[in-house]
């Protein structure tokens, strides 16, 4: 299969954020990250665009994104103080979500940055 | 952290003459900082790269980063901010005593000469990692450390910077500061933010046991966590979203794969220096990214008839 090539990728494993990554990929995985240091080399290949685990698990059994969904929906709705924790390893965009999501059920909104 | 003096690390490569770090092993953490924004670089005004500047480690232990720098200074454990607060009373000129000085594992002498460099410089920079923020002291630590730097501004240029961790840790601060007003811990139950580290601060949520459902996204707690904080977790019903099935994935009710951010899903991360960059995803994921299932989720919640402070 032919490598694709994205230029200047941005690696996010440290606070160093490089944006001058080199990455060919075959699809599934990533195969070359030019410029990265041996900690982003590891993050780029350790995630592949494989199916290995279940769109979803509710108590364990492998379900549905929408059932998932509106289970988690449902345990947020009915919680009196919801959590909304964690928010490094995700994108501005979702954290944003996050934060609108926290509002709506009442919850605290917290990151790594509290411990 | 209000008031901060701070930079770009554009400006450290292009600037900075004196770098400083404490409490922090960027060459293991952070491996390009050295050659990527501030030592090795060749700047505008330090034309010479590596010549032109001083790099000054403060660290409890000869770690890999010592072998890149000019000075090592090793500190005892838990003295960090007597040393700083040391540092600030030799800038300006006060009388300190020897013996204290001793009791922080460093000399007088040793002490002196940090001084003069730091106010010698042209442009200094003084990098704080963990090993400072996280020992004992913590904020107040860091709050030293930053006044130091705002007060060497009466001599010459001088900045701060926090090496922040992993991920996205700096864009959860600048969003949760622009959507709230506070970075981290804030408490909406009342419909309003409201900010107190400690009493909203998670690991303190959860050793109380306050909450009673959970939504982790980007973290794996179940891995990190204080293990009565981990039981509490286990105890309630808890969503995770995740690239990969994680410790707090075992022990949640919901678990939602999602695409890696970066590598399968694109957006918006912050370097440490609080700027913002887009990601290039090399790959295609089978998964939602994030950022579709917590929007989803909310969809789901706001059919739902809702609810005011007080009525729940
Ligand atoms: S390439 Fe290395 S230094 Fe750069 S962001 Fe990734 S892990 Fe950090």
């Amino acid at each position: 299969m032919e490598l694709s090539i994205t230029k200047n990728a941005t690696c996010t494993f440290c606070g160093c954020v490089c944006d001058d990554i080199e990455l060919h990929a075959d699809g599934e995985r990533i195969v070359e990250t030019k410029r990265a240091c041996i900690l982003g080399e590891a993050w780029f290949k350790n995630h592949t665009a494989e199916r290995l685990y279940p769109d979803a698990l509710i108590d364990g059994q492998p379900a549905t994104l929408d059932d998932a969904v509106e289970a988690a929906a449902e345990y947020l709705y009915n919680a009196h103080l919801p959590l909304v924790y964690g928010l490094s390893n995700v994108t501005c965009e979702a954290q944003r979500e996050a934060v609108a999501l926290a509002e709506l059920i009442g919850g605290v909104v917290d990151s790594h940055t509290s411990l | 952290m209000g008031g901060k003096v701070t930079c770009t690390l554009g400006e450290v490569k292009n600037r900075a003459d004196l770098i400083v770090y404490w409490g922090g092993n960027p060459a293991e953490c952070h491996p390009r900082h050295f050659t990527k924004y501030t030592l090795t670089q060749k700047g505008k005004f330090v034309p010479k790269g590596r010549k032109d500047r001083t790099m000054i480690l403060v660290d409890i232990r000869e770690t890999p980063s010592a072998k890149a720098a000019d000075i090592f200074l090793q500190v005892r454990p838990s003295k960090d901010f007597e040393v700083l607060t040391t540092l600030r009373a030799l800038i300006k000129g006060q009388r300190v005593s020897a013996e204290t000085v001793a009791e922080t594992g460093l000399t007088l002498e040793q002490l002196q000469d940090f001084a003069e460099r730091m106010k010698k410089a042209r442009f200094g920079v003084l990098f704080f990692g963990m090993g400072l923020s996280m020992t004992r002291g913590k904020h107040m630590n860091s709050a030293a450390l930053l006044s130091l730097a705002a007060e060497l501004n009466a001599f010459t240029k001088f900045v701060a910077m926090p090496m922040r961790g992993h991920g996205n840790v700096t864009g959860g601060d600048v969003v949760m500061r622009w959507t709230t007003g506070y970075p981290f811990g804030v408490n909406l139950s009342r419909g309003y933010p409201r900010f107190n580290p400690g009493e909203f601060s998670t690991v303190d949520l959860l050793l109380r046991g306050d909450n009673d459902a959970a939504l982790i996204l980007g973290a794996d707690p179940g891995a990190t966590m204080p293990q009565p904080a981990i039981d509490h977790l286990a105890r309630i019903p808890t969503i995770v979203l995740d690239p990969k099935v994680t410790h707090t994935s075992r022990l949640a009710r919901v678990h939602i794969t999602t695409a890696a951010t970066g590598i399968s899903a694109p957006g918006t991360v912050y370097r440490m220096d609080e700027i913002p960059l887009p990601l290039r995803p090399a790959l295609k994921s089978p998964y939602p990214t994030d950022e579709d299932v917590v929007r989803r989720i909310y969809k789901a919640v706001a059919k739902k008839p809702a609810w005011f402070p007080g009525t729940k």
